[in-house]
């Protein structure tokens, strides 16, 4: 069983996901701005301006999912110490503010539109600011820190402080009386959002998904790559 | 038909400049990260190379990553 979790045997996985990923991502991606920008209704109230959400949505929530699982993943790290999360979570980092900076900006392109503004200092908005600001520190630490035991601590402190913000972000829009609408989409519950929608949604997520995999793939490979690297001598 | 796709009925500014920016913030990310990999890949070679014979037999022996990596340059070359 340890043995499968070998640098070797996640290497040549690693290797055998990209490949899967690259071969599929493409078609995927067709089929999701085929669906987005030209079979996808028109919003009744807000027009064209709702295929917006097929970017906005996506990027925000795997902002959150990949910050959710850097807390996870640190709260597992201070007590077993393994080392793999460290470099799980240096590589997810970059890929979740990527998400989060994407979310800000596409919202920020939906709103003026919308709301006639570009910025509003609303609840979600500022929530999901602060967000992108907990990434930024989140990652300094490992730009700026040296030793790996004195990163783990600082940078799981740090994502454990930010996960406060987590729960804050999801129910701002109900805690408060904000811009931001409410939540369409509910796990429990019913959504109030249209299949006709739906479906080119969850085709972008689908991309969105695969492509943040792939880059944390490449991250990863990387870090494997630079410890061989540092310990040539020794394989 | 294709007028009325570009403009989006007035919004197209937003549309496009969203898409827009996140695909072009995707690839810039994609390509950066796609040449730091191959930056360390060709980092371990040149270590790989500065090995004796020996030790360079019992590297490529020991660890299936240098193997791979070694493979994967001679199908990139």
């Amino acid at each position: 069983m340890f043995k499968f979790f070998s640098s070797s045997n996640i290497y040549s996985l690693i290797q055998k996901l990209i490949n899967f990923i690259n071969s599929i991502f493409f078609l995927i991606l067709i089929i999701g701005l085929t669906f987005a920008l030209i079979l996808s209704p028109p919003d009744y109230i807000q027009g064209d301006s709702v295929r917006i959400m097929y970017v906005h949505v996506p990027a925000a929530w795997l902002g959150l999912a990949c910050f959710s699982f850097i807390t996870l993943l640190s709260i597992f790290n201070f007590i077993f110490k393994i080392r793999n999360f460290y470099f799980i979570n240096k590589s997810i980092a970059p890929i979740g503010l990527l998400f989060t900076c994407l979310a800000i900006i596409t919202g920020s392109l939906w709103g003026q539109p919308t709301w006639g503004t570009w910025w509003a200092w609303d609840a979600r908005l500022t929530s999901m600011l602060v967000l992108m600001l907990f990434y930024v520190i989140y990652i300094l630490v490992f730009k700026l820190l040296n030793k790996e035991e004195l990163i783990v601590k600082v940078s799981s402190i740090i994502a454990i402080i930010g996960s406060i913000n987590l729960p804050i972000i999801k129910y701002s829009v109900e805690w408060w009386a904000t811009l931001h609408q409410p939540a369409s989409i509910k796990i429990s519950g019913s959504s109030s959002i249209h299949s006709a929608m739906l479906l080119p949604l969850l085709t972008m997520t689908l991309v969105f998904l695969l492509y943040g995999a792939l880059i944390f793939l490449m991250k990863y490979k990387t870090e494997i790559i630079r410890i061989k690297k540092k310990n040539i001598k020794r394989i | 038909m294709i007028t009325e796709f570009i403009t989006m009925n007035g919004y197209g500014l937003y549309v496009w400049s969203s898409f827009s920016a996140v695909i072009i913030s995707c690839v810039t990310v994609y390509l950066k990260t796609k040449r730091t990999l191959r930056k360390y890949e060709n980092e371990f070679l040149v270590e790989l190379q500065k090995l004796s014979v020996e030790e360079k037999n019992k590297a490529l022996e020991n660890s299936k990553v240098a193997q791979q990596i070694l493979a994967a340059s001679y199908k990139i070359n």
